[in-house]
């Protein structure tokens, strides 16, 4: 077998110009068009709608309904939904809130994620499994459905209102999938890395720390899965934390929709405002997902 | 340092979550020592800039002491969240109470309290009173706002067209096709889209549908068992609703109320059948002219019938820390100084106080005007609302069929008599 | 110091202590906050309350449920809606994302892989507010582009709901198909080029094979995330979607039945039985899915 694919390379020893001419040609060809194309397409259908938000936002209401697709016109054109969103005043508090409750969340459960399926893919006894599968089954579970229970925990701690039992309830709801998650890219890390480190006499807790590196991608993925649900959610802010001070972006927005009818202008200028936060900690994330993606297959 | 996400992640998130526990909490209600601030619970976000402006500040100036905060929730989540709120104990300590079977499950499970021998309710009729009273007939809230059903229309379309404002069902449905073959505005701004589908209910069939049963005489037939959904006047007011369907807009499946409301506020419809709650939303801004007339007779010189639905009330919590400064408010809030306030401020919704409010909004006096000589009735639920299946969603459901598919008036009928028949026990026998 | 070769240097009852010690923590924040309340949930579906006063009746809510024509009619009519929902959501998504994720590993997408991937992925980040209110109004008879009433219409709702969400979550896949094609070694992607494969033959012939195992994660998570659907349909289409109830699914069913709709008070008892049956529902499904997939990978695994 290894000699055959030799003498293959020897007959391709000419191969690395023509590559290059091959190269050329594939990077005009209309495959490439073709391809690029396609993703164009896709990708004027996942902005476009966004895009029609933002040029909405900048219209009167009536604008809107006029003609939802035009660009904004000198009648149509109009900040003041902005002005009303930033009347209210407390607009920032509402990212704040947001960004603490996700980002606290986001770090919690990626922390204790990693250190739990470190423990149920390192320590192989019958217990692992079970642990693991317990976690598994989190995935599924509605969490909704404990509200009335969590209302009155929180109740009974003093903890209504206040942007940490947001974060209990999160934490608790995202670990199932950040541990199954996690699982999943520990098992892909070798054993020998492990048992070299601890014949260097590496502790566990350093073992770990030496691991972590390798599952990089896992993080990643675990922090950009668990922050989308949370900023986006509207229950439990309404339920547990609908006070002033603590209330999120997205139930800040409700204040816009009306029984019969919504300001619109107002609701698609906080709608704006409320993702352009989301969409920027998703690109830090994904970023580091990725490059963690490129240095641990590279190898 | 790349091998220290984890410890770093858990410190800031443990800096992140002690600044996050000391945020919120106790802050909201009370404050210094004197200062009380009421929270107030209610599902109308869009009042919150008028209630902030021209209501609650008139209270506060004479009432140093007790701030009101408005603190609303949108509409459709409004009585979930209430009713986990009022179970976990972290309810305002106002309630925006809805009239009907809801509030009485509140006013059951002893979470309001009750207003036996608060003053103000003598500026109230026993039969205002009595739409937020216990099954006992106890008062729990105070009657603030009532809603009518009617049909706004666009003047000037009107003149454009040459039409005169109907009076009886044919002359209805004369203007309608006279503006259809005009084919310049949409006859009807009215929807059939299955989530606002109860539109086609409240100011569906239950504006234009009391002229067939007589009001209160239909409704209450229904109730005691004596009239039945399938009884010959029903199917004909089902009838008169589907007869509209020719002059609704294309895709009228789709078409939701704000649609509705967006086509006539933007002169494209000539006909807006809604409540008098959109009065702000089709004037002002939209420069129109626009006026309202009654629910169509069957025929000439036929007894008018109009919707006048109890809608508002405002109660007390009964978990509040602050009862007494609760009361000061309600006890305004059942005056006719607050009436004349509010019924200007809101427009089309109209005080419940025995003392009516002046009114300086002409298209709100024009709605206040149309219950002059006619009999007026709530709208068909409440008591009967809520079993299995629900009446309230067993109609509407078939209404959005009746109005998009060939369904019969007669098929509508025969579903919602069976609904009713399958849990209502005075429709049992 | 002691020599240690490999893991089982380590005794059980180290390893037992390691590991109830690193997974405390998260065990701790999952079951007092997900797994307790639910729990909660499920001994609330033994009661009835009424007025306050909540007496023990045992599974009398689950019969309920399952013998009165109107209650089981609706829940049996909401689970097939939402199976339909889950497979529309799967058959669509699994291919428009295999397609992406090989466009963007594809040798004409060099630079600029990290742009796609991003702005393909930016609808996931949305509220359902604005998924709503945009596609509504593209759709819309009145506004938009089509004069059809798709989400007014018995027969193309619950699809047209599909699509949309479809829309909004075709990151997730595709992500997931991506990271198993940039997985696959370069070393059999090298020998194959070397071969004389052109891009098509090697991605059907090589690549394909190698990803096809993350189809079944793929599906497992579409299955539990659409039978744990909510938000989109709820704020469309309301708490007792239509027409007819053709888009009303399990969450939208139990959402009415807890919490109440329109006048009907909510039932908490009742409801928690409704959240329950649903709960073991995805859970049997899962765990059968997962037994059948371990019998068929257990003669495959070296």
């Amino acid at each position: 077998m290894s000699q055959v694919s030799v003498s293959r390379r020897q007959a391709t020893r000419t191969a690395p110009d023509e590559s290059r001419e091959a190269r050329r040609r594939r990077r005009m060809s209309p495959s490439v068009f073709l391809v690029h194309g396609v993703l164009i397409f896709f990708v004027v259908m996942a902005l476009g709608p966004i895009l029609m938000t933002i040029m909405n936002s900048l219209k009167t209401q009536q604008g809107i309904f006029s003609g939802p697709f035009q660009l904004p016109t000198a009648t149509t054109f109009s900040i003041d939904g902005y002005l009303r969103v930033t009347q209210l005043g407390d607009f920032g508090t509402l990212y704040f809130n947001s960004a603490t409750v996700t980002i606290v969340t986001t770090g919690l459960t990626v922390g204790l994620a990693t250190i739990a399926a470190f423990a149920i893919v390192e320590y192989k006894i019958k217990l692992a499994p079970v642990l693991s599968g317990f976690f598994i089954i989190g995935i599924m579970l509605p969490v909704r459905l404990g509200t009335v229970s969590l209302l009155q925990m929180m109740s009974s701690w003093n903890l209504v209102n206040t942007t940490l039992a947001l974060i209990l309830v999160y934490t608790g709801m995202s670990l199932p999938l950040g541990v199954a998650l996690m699982v999943t890219y520990f098992r892909s890390v070798p054993q020998e890395l492990k048992d070299a480190a601890r014949i260097d006499g590496a502790g566990e807790v350093q073992t770990l720390s030496i691991v972590t590196p390798m599952v990089r991608p896992g993080l990643g993925a675990v922090a950009a899965l668990t922050m989308l649900p949370i900023w986006n959610d509207l229950w439990f802010p309404l339920i547990l934390a609908p006070g002033r001070s603590t209330q999120t972006v997205t139930l800040g927005v409700q204040q816009f929709m009306g029984q019969y009818d919504s300001d619109w202008p107002a609701l698609l200028a906080a709608l704006t405002l409320g993702t352009i936060p989301l969409i920027l900690l998703f690109l830090i994330f994904s970023k580091q997902f990725i490059k963690g993606l490129s240095e641990g297959y590279g190898k | 340092m790349k091998s220290r996400i984890a410890p770093v992640a858990i410190t800031v998130a443990a800096v992140m979550m002690a600044l996050a526990g000391c945020s919120g909490g106790s802050g909201d209600s009370g404050g210094g020592s004197d200062q009380v601030t009421l929270q107030f619970e209610s599902w109308r976000p869009e009042d919150a800039a008028i209630w902030n402006s021209k209501i609650i500040p008139v209270f506060e100036k004479d009432n140093p002491g007790i701030k009101v905060q408005f603190a609303p929730t949108k509409a459709t989540e409004y009585d979930a969240a209430l009713k986990t709120r009022l179970q976990g104990g972290t309810a305002g300590d106002l309630i925006t109470c809805r009239s009907g079977a809801l509030n009485r499950e509140n006013i059951e499970a002893g979470f309001i309290e009750p207003l036996k021998g608060f003053t103000g309710l003598s500026n109230f009729d026993d039969l205002s009173l009595s739409y937020w009273a216990s099954t006992n007939g106890d008062p729990y809230c105070v009657p603030v706002a009532s809603v009518m059903a009617a049909f706004f229309y666009n003047k000037d379309i009107f003149t454009e067209l040459n039409l005169s404002v109907p009076k009886t069902n044919a002359e209805y449905m004369s203007v309608l096709q006279a503006i259809k073959s005009n084919g310049k505005y949409v006859p009807l701004a009215f929807g059939a889209t299955p989530g606002d589908a109860w539109v086609l209910a409240y100011m569906g069939l239950y504006s234009e549908g009391p002229n067939y049963w007589h009001g209160e005489e239909g409704r209450q037939g229904l109730i005691d068992g004596s009239k039945k959904f399938t009884d010959p006047e029903f199917v004909q007011a089902l009838a008169a609703l589907k007869s509209w369907t020719p002059f609704m807009p294309d895709g009228r499946a789709s078409v939701t109320y704000s649609d509705a409301t967006q086509l006539f506020a933007l002169g494209k419809a000539a006909i807006f059948p809604s409540g008098s709650w959109d009065i702000s939303a089709v004037t002002g801004s939209t420069g129109l002219d626009v006026g309202v007339f009654a629910p169509p007779l069957p025929k000439a010189g036929d007894q008018l019938y109009v919707q006048s639905h109890p809608d508002m009330g405002i109660g007390i919590n009964a978990a509040s820390q602050h009862k007494k400064e609760a009361q000061v408010f309600l006890n305004w809030v059942a005056s006719p100084a607050f009436q004349t306030i509010y019924a200007n401020a809101l427009p089309g919704f109209f005080g419940m106080g025995k003392e009516p409010a002046k009114l300086d909004n002409p298209l709100a006096q024009a709605w206040a005007d149309l219950k002059v000589g006619a009999e007026l009735t709530p709208r068909v639920e409440d008591i009967l609302s809520g079993g299995n299946p629900d009446f309230e969603t067993t109609i509407e459901n078939s209404l959005q069929l009746m109005m998009t598919t060939d369904k019969s008036p007669e098929a509508v009928a025969d579903e919602t008599q069976k609904g009713l028949e399958n849990w209502y026990k005075p429709q049992m026998k | 110091m002691r020599v240690r070769t490999s893991n089982s240097i380590h005794n059980a009852a180290t390893k037992y202590r390691y590991l109830m010690l690193f997974t405390l923590p998260a065990l701790i924040f999952y079951v007092v906050f997900a797994v307790y309340p639910l729990f909660a949930t499920f001994v609330i579906s033994l009661f009835q309350t009424t007025n306050g006063d909540g007496s023990f009746i045992g599974l009398d809510n689950y019969v309920y449920l399952f013998t009165d024509p109107t209650q089981s009619g609706h829940f049996w009519h909401a689970l097939l809606n939402n199976l339909e929902f889950f497979a529309i959501h799967l058959i669509v998504q699994l291919p428009i994302g295999l397609l992406l994720a090989a466009l963007i590993t594809s040798d004409a997408v060099r630079r600029l892989t990290g742009f796609y991937r991003t702005i393909l992925f930016i609808p996931a980040t949305l509220s359902v507010v604005i998924v709503g209110f945009i596609w509504r109004m593209i759709i819309s008879p009145l506004w938009g582009i089509i004069g059809f009433p798709l989400l007014g219409t018995e027969a193309t709702a619950l699809p047209t709901l599909s699509l949309m969400s479809i829309w909004q979550w075709i990151g997730i896949p595709m992500i997931f198909l991506y990271t198993a094609l940039i997985a696959i070694p370069k070393d059999i992607l090298e020998a194959a080029r070397v071969d004389g494969a052109s891009g098509m033959r090697t991605f059907w012939a090589i690549k394909f094979p190698l990803i096809t195992p993350q189809f079944g994660l793929i599906t497992i998570l579409t299955f539990i995330w659409t039978m744990n659907g909510f938000d989109l349909i709820y704020s469309l289409m309301g708490g007792a979607p239509g027409p007819n109830y053709s888009t009303d699914i399990l969450g939208t069913f139990f959402f009415r039945t807890f919490f109440g709709f329109n006048n009907v008070v909510g039932d908490t008892d009742y409801g928690a039985a409704v959240a329950t049956v649903i709960f073991l529902f995805i859970l049997i499904s899962t765990a059968g899915y997962f037994f059948v997939l371990q019998r068929r990978l257990k003669p495959h695994e070296l």
